[in-house]
C-alpha cells in the first residue's frame, strides 16, 4: 500500500518532504513529471513513477534536466499540468531552455522544483538556484515546512495555470530528505485530455505558436504576469507572522530556515521579543505585506541559504520605502552575522540574535564543544570517501593509473560527475585531475587534445559514467571526433545511475516506471561517430591495460574505452560473491614482504584489512564483496580466489 | 654506506634524469615498474631501506667494497678498471649459429656457462618487433636468438629480481656497465636476502659508450625503416661517423650525430666504458672484424674464459699493443667527458 496514492483525504501522514511534494503534485493534478536523478531530489520522480499507472500519470528520468524541462513543458503546452525535478546544478543545465519557456509562457500549470543542497552534502558546489527566478523573471516559492511542501505544489500548479508562467518551487536537502507531519488532501479525478493548439492568432496564449518572440511584446506580457503574482503573494497564507506587536528583532526568513529560527527563538525564549516573518513567496517580494512587517521595528535580521537572495532584495525594497517607513536596520551575511557558505542550523542563528540583543548565550558551551570534539577525533574510526567494496571504478582507476604512470609521459584524466568523482581521491588513486559538472571531463579534454601545436605532449583521457555519457558527454565527444582531437575517452559503465539510487538512463531496456524502453548501445553510438571504440571488463586487469596501452599507442584521434562491469550495490549483484575470497597467511610475509602493503596501504579495498597481531593482511569476510580483484594485485599471490557456484 | 629507500632514489636518481635503466629496481616490489624502456614509480613507498636504493648503479656506493668483492683487491682508478688480461677472441664452430654482433664471444661464452652448469639460465636482452626486452635464456638456442646489440636502454635486470623471487639461483648476466655495477651490488647482497644469496653466479659486461632513450630511438627508427624487417645496428669503428642499419632490403647508413642526439640523459655522466665490475668484459675487436676485443678482470672470469677455450667454444689470440693503448685511451676520455658534463651539471 502506498500512502501517496490511497492516504485518504484529512489523514495524517509521516512524509519524507520529497513525498510531500509528490503528493501534492498528485493532488495539484499532474499528468507529466520529468527529471534527471540528482541528491537530493530525487525521491520525488521515484515516489511518482511507481503510482504512475494507479494515476494516469507519465513519469520519465529524462537524458539530462534540460530534456526534462523540455518534456515538461510540453505537456503543459497541451494544456497538461506538468512537474520538472532536479538538483540545484541541473537548473544550469536547462537554464538556456527556460529562458525562452519564460518568455514564451505555458499553458497547463508547470512547475520546476530544483532541490538545493546548501551545504554540500551530496555535491560538490552549493548552487543558490533562487538567483535564476530574478534571472528568468519567474516567481519563486520556497516550502518553510513539510505541510507546506505539499499545499505549496499544488498551489503552485494552479497559480502557474492561472498566470500562465512557469513557477520555480526550491526546496533544499533538509526539507527534501527530512521526514515530517502532513495532512493529505483532496486527490483530483483524472481526465485531463492533452491537445496542443496552434492555429489561432500568432500571439494568443492558448490557441497561437509557443514562443518567446516577438521578445518585446513577450518580455512585457512576462513582467505583467509577474506584478500579478505579487498581488497574489500580497495575501498568500504562505507568508506567515508569528511574534508581538512590536518586536525588538524581526526575523524575516523562508525554507528550512525557518526551522531553524523558530528553534534558536525558543532556545533562547525571547517570543516575546522577536517576531518571525516567515515567506513562502520570494520573489519578487510581496512589497506592501514586507512594508507592514518592516515598520514594526528596527532591526532586522534575515536568515536563509546559502547567499544573501533574500537579504538584497529586501534592503532594495526596503530602501524604496524609507521615506515611508524610516530607514532600518536589515542584518545578515553581508555584514557577518551568519556565514555565506554552507547550510545553516538553530546553533548559527542562535549566535546571530544574541548577538544582536545583548544576550549572553552560547549556543554550544565552549566545554561542551571541545570535549564532542575529542571525542569524535579519537572516538569514531576516520571515514573518508571510498569506493565500496567490489566496486568496478576501483578496478578501473587501478588500470588507468598504473597505464598513465608506466607509460610515463605525465597523462592525465578529466572527470566529472558521479561515483567515479572519487578518482581524484586516493581511493581512486588520485587518478582524477580536473573536475567540473557533467561530461565536462571529456569537453575539456576535447580541447587540451588540440593543444599538440602549443608544445603539449602529454596523454589526455576523461572518464565519464554510462548515464553522464548519454547526459552531457555525447556533444564533447561529437566535438572531440569532430575536431580530430586527440584523447582517449574511458566510459565506466556500471549499467545505471549508481550514485542516486540506480535509476534507468537510455543505455538500459528499462524507463522510470520499469516498462520496456530501447536501449541505445554506447559502443555502436561512438562507432558511429567515428571513434575508435573497444570495450572491456574492468575486473579482467591485463586485458584492460593492455587496450588502455594501445590506445595510447595511437597517438592520433579519438578512442573509447567501455569498461563494463555492475556496480556492486546494484540490485543484481548485492549479496552476492563471484569469489570466496582468502589470504593465505603462510604466504603473504607482510611487514617483511617488499610490498609495502600494497593490498591495505594503497589497493585499499574495504573488504581487506591489516591484521597487526598477525601482520598479515585478511578478508573482511562481511564486507567482501567477492569481485576477485585484490588476488591480482597482491605480488605474492597470496590472496586465493575460489569461485562460487550459484 | 647508508642504505636509504624508494623516496631517496626518486630524489637522487629518477628525478634528476640520472637514471640508467638499468631495471635493477624493477620487479623487486609492485611499485618500480618499467614500461618500454622507461621506469616508473607506480605509488609511492616510504620503506626506509630498500634494495631499490641498495642496488641502484647511480647511488652512492663504496668501491673498495664492491672491488674487495668482486677482485679481492682495493679499488684503484684506472682507465679500464681491474684486469688480469686482455685478449682478443671469437666463437667458434661449435656453437648454434646465430646473429651475432662481432665475434660472438658473448653468446659463446654463455652458452658454455650454461652448458656446463656454471649458471643455470642467462638474463640477456634479446627484442620483440624493434622493442628491446629481457629474455630468461635457459638454453644454448635461447641464447643465439639474443645475439645482436640492441643500441637501446633496457631494464634487463629486472629479470635478475623475477628470477629471484621465484627461488633461482646461479643466473649468468650479460649488460653494459651501470648493469654490471648494479649486478655486483646485487652479488654483495647489501640487504642480506636469502633469495639474492647466489642469485648471479656470473657478470658479462658490454662495452658501452652511450645507450639510446629507447622510446625516442623506436619512433626514429620506425620513421626511417618502416615495416621492413631490421637485422642489426653497428656502429662502425671511427672516423666513419655514421650508424648503421642492415635490413631486410640491405644497409641504411645514417649520420652518427643524429643517433647521438637520443642518447639517454644519463650516458653523459658515465665514467665506465668498459663495464669495470664484471667477471668478463667484451666489445667489439675495431681492428678485425668479426672479432672481440675480451677483458678479463676476476679470478672466476678467468676460469671461465679459459674452461670455455679448452672445451672448443672459443679462440683467443693476443691484443696488439696498440689496440689496448686505444682501448685505454678511449676509456680514459670517457671518464673525462663523464668529469666535465658532472662539472657542468654542477654549475
Ligand atoms: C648499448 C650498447 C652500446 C655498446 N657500445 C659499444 C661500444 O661503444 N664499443 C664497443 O666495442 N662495444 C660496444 N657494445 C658492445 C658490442 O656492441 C657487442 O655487444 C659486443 O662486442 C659483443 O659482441 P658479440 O658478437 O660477442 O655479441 P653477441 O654474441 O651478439 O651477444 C650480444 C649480447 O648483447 C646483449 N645485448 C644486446 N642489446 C643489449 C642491450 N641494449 N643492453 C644490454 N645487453 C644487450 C644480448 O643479451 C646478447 O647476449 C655496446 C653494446 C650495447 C648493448
Ligand atoms: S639506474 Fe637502474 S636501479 Fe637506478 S633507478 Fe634507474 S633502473 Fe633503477
Ligand atoms: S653509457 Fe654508461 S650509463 Fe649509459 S648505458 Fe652505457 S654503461 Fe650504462
Amino acid at each position: 500500500m502506498n500512502i501517496l496514492s490511497t492516504g485518504e483525504k484529512g489523514s495524517r501522514h509521516l512524509l519524507m518532504g520529497n513525498e510531500a511534494i509528490a503528493r501534492g503534485a498528485l493532488e495539484g493534478g499532474i499528468s507529466v513529471a520529468a527529471g534527471y536523478p540528482g541528491t537530493p531530489s530525487s525521491e520525488i520522480i521515484e515516489s511518482l513513477a511507481k503510482i504512475s499507472k494507479d494515476h494516469h500519470l507519465y513519469v520519465e528520468w529524462s537524458t539530462n534536466e534540460k530534456v526534462a524541462m523540455e518534456v515538461a513543458a510540453a505537456a503543459s503546452f497541451a494544456r497538461l499540468r506538468s512537474i520538472c525535478v532536479l538538483k540545484q546544478n541541473g537548473l544550469n543545465v536547462a537554464s538556456d531552455f527556460l529562458l525562452h519557456l519564460a518568455g514564451s509562457g505555458v499553458r497547463g500549470g508547470m512547475v520546476i522544483i530544483p532541490c538545493d543542497d546548501p551545504g554540500a552534502l551530496s555535491s560538490i558546489n552549493e548552487g543558490d538556484t533562487r538567483h535564476f527566478a530574478r534571472l528568468l523573471e519567474i516567481p519563486l516559492l520556497e516550502p518553510g515546512d513539510f505541510q507546506e511542501a505539499k499545499d505549496m505544489t499544488k498551489w503552485a500548479l494552479e497559480l502557474s495555470e492561472e498566470l500562465q508562467t512557469v513557477i520555480m518551487m526550491r526546496s533544499v536537502t533538509r526539507l527534501s530528505h527530512a521526514s515530517g507531519s502532513v495532512v493529505l488532501g483532496d486527490l483530483p479525478e483524472f481526465g485531463a485530455k492533452a491537445e496542443f493548439r496552434h492555429e489561432g492568432f500568432l500571439l494568443d496564449p492558448n490557441e497561437g505558436i509557443v514562443s518567446s518572440a516577438p521578445v518585446e511584446i513577450k518580455h512585457s506580457q512576462q513582467q505583467e504576469k509577474v506584478k500579478k503574482a505579487v498581488e497574489k503573494f500580497e495575501t498568500s497564507p504562505f507568508n506567515t507572522y508569528t511574534g508581538p506587536e512590536s518586536p525588538e528583532l524581526l526575523v524575516i526568513t523562508s525554507s528550512a530556515c525557518n526551522l531553524y529560527s523558530r528553534e534558536a527563538i525558543n532556545i533562547l525564549d525571547v517570543k516575546d521579543r522577536v517576531g518571525i516573518l516567515k515567506l513562502g513567496t520570494t520573489w519578487p517580494l510581496p512589497e506592501k505585506l514586507v512594508a507592514e512587517h518592516l515598520k514594526k521595528c528596527e532591526k532586522i535580521l534575515i536568515v536563509e541559504e546559502v547567499i544573501p537572495f533574500m537579504e538584497e532584495n529586501l534592503k532594495m525594497l526596503a530602501q524604496e520605502l524609507a521615506p515611508q517607513i524610516g530607514q532600518k536596520t536589515l542584518m545578515g551575511k553581508r555584514d557577518g552575522y551568519l556565514p555565506m557558505v554552507n547550510e545553516l542550523n538553530p546553533d548559527l542563528v542562535i549566535n546571530a540574535i544574541s548577538k544582536i540583543l545583548g544576550i549572553e548565550y552560547q549556543a554550544v558551551p565552549e566545554e561542551y564543544a571541545t570535549g564532542t570534539l575529542q571525542k569524535t577525533f579519537f572516538g569514531a574510526p576516520v571515514r573518508e570517501w571510498i569506493f565500496c567494496p567490489g566496486c568496478p571504478h576501483r578496478a578501473s582507476y587501478w588500470s588507468i593509473n598504473q597505464v598513465l604512470k608506466l607509460d610515463n609521459n605525465q597523462g592525465f584524466v578529466c572527470g566529472d560527475i558521479g561515483c567515479y568523482t572519487i578518482g581524484t581521491l586516493p581511493s581512486g588513486f588520485s587518478t582524477l585531475k580536473t573536475l567540473h559538472s557533467m561530461g565536462s571531463g571529456t569537453g575539456i579534454a576535447s580541447g587540451f587534445g588540440k593543444l599538440k601545436p602549443f608544445g603539449m605532449k602529454q596523454p589526455v583521457l576523461s572518464v565519464c559514467g554510462d548515464s553522464t555519457f548519454f547526459h552531457a558527454a555525447m556533444p564533447a565527444l561529437v566535438n572531440a571526433v569532430h575536431n580530430k582531437s586527440d584523447i582517449t575517452m574511458v566510459v565506466l559503465d556500471n549499467s545505471g545511475t549508481a550514485m542516486t539510487g540506480f535509476q534507468p538512463h537510455p543505455g538500459l531496456e528499462a524507463n522510470a516506471e520499469g516498462n520496456d524502453a530501447i536501449k541505445l548501445d554506447i559502443k555502436s553510438v561512438c562507432e558511429s561517430m567515428g571513434a575508435y571504440v573497444k570495450e572491456s571488463d574492468p575486473f579482467d586487469l591485463d586485458n584492460t591495460r593492455e587496450v588502455l596501452f594501445e590506445m595510447l599507442e595511437k597517438k592520433d584521434g579519438v578512442k573509447v574505452l567501455i569498461l563494463r562491469q555492475i556496480c556492486a550495490l546494484s540490485p543484481e549483484k548485492k549479496g552476492k560473491k563471484m569469489f570466496e575470497m582468502a589470504v593465505d597467511e603462510s604466504r603473504c610475509k607482510g611487514e617483511k614482504c617488499g610490498c609495502n602493503r600494497l593490498c591495505t596501504r594503497i589497493f585499499r579495498c574495504p573488504g581487506l584489512f591489516w591484521n597487526k597481531e598477525k601482520g598479515t593482511s585478511k578478508i573482511d569476510e562481511a564486507i567482501c564483496a567477492g569481485c576477485g580483484i585484490c588476488s591480482e594485485i597482491c605480488p605474492i599471490g597470496a590472496i586465493s580466489k575460489k569461485e562460487v557456484t550459484q | 654506506m647508508e642504505i636509504l629507500g624508494s623516496k631517496e632514489l626518486m630524489e637522487q636518481v629518477r628525478s634528476k634524469g640520472l637514471c640508467t635503466t638499468c631495471g635493477a629496481c624493477v620487479d623487486i616490489c609492485p611499485y618500480h615498474q618499467s614500461h618500454k624502456g622507461r621506469i616508473a614509480l607506480t605509488f609511492d613507498c616510504d620503506i626506509a631501506q630498500g634494495q631499490c636504493f641498495a642496488v641502484c648503479p647511480q647511488t652512492e656506493f663504496d668501491a673498495n667494497e664492491l672491488s674487495e668483492l668482486m677482485f679481492q683487491v682495493p679499488f684503484q682508478n684506472l682507465p679500464l678498471g681491474h684486469y688480469r688480461s686482455v685478449k682478443s677472441a671469437k666463437a667458434t664452430d661449435k656453437i648454434i649459429k646465430g646473429n651475432f654482433q662481432n665475434g660472438g664471444t658473448v653468446s659463446a661464452l654463455m652458452m658454455f656457462a650454461l652448458e656446463e652448469k656454471w649458471i643455470d639460465s642467462a638474463v640477456l636482452t634479446g627484442s620483440k618487433e624493434l622493442v628491446p626486452e629481457p629474455v630468461m635464456a635457459d638454453s644454448s638456442e635461447d641464447i643465439a636468438k639474443c645475439g645482436t646489440t640492441k643500441y637501446m636502454a633496457t631494464p634487463t635486470l629486472s629479470l635478475v629480481n623475477k628470477s629471484a623471487r621465484e627461488g633461482r639461483k646461479k643466473l649468468g648476466v650479460v649488460g653494459t656497465g651501470c648493469q654490471m655495477k648494479a649486478s655486483a651490488s646485487i652479488r654483495s647482497n647489501p640487504m642480506n636476502k636469502d633469495e639474492y644469496k647466489d642469485a648471479i653466479a656470473l657478470s658479462l659486461g658490454l662495452f658501452c659508450t652511450w645507450s639510446l632513450d629507447t622510446r625516442e630511438f623506436l619512433d626514429y627508427l620506425k620513421s626511417r625503416v618502416g615495416r621492413e624487417q631490421v637485422i642489426s645496428m653497428d656502429v662502425p669503428p671511427p672516423p666513419a661517423e655514421i650508424f648503421v642499419i642492415k635490413t631486410e632490403n640491405g644497409e641504411l647508413e645514417l649520420p652518427l650525430s643524429e643517433i647521438r642526439e637520443m642518447t639517454q640523459e644519463a650516458c653523459a655522466t658515465c665514467p665506465d666504458m668498459t663495464a669495470e665490475w664484471a667477471d668478463v668484459s667484451v666489445g667489439a675487436f675495431e681492428g678485425k672484424p668479426g672479432w672481440n676485443t675480451v677483458i678479463i678482470r676476476s679470478q672466476k672470469g678467468e676460469e671461465w674464459v679459459n674452461a670455455a677455450v679448452e672445451a672448443g667454444y672459443l679462440v683467443l689470440d693476443d691484443l696488439p699493443d696498440e689496440s689496448l693503448d686505444h682501448l685505454i685511451q678511449g676509456a680514459g676520455n670517457k671518464k673525462k667527458r663523464a668529469d666535465n658534463a658532472k662539472h657542468e651539471e654542477v654549475q
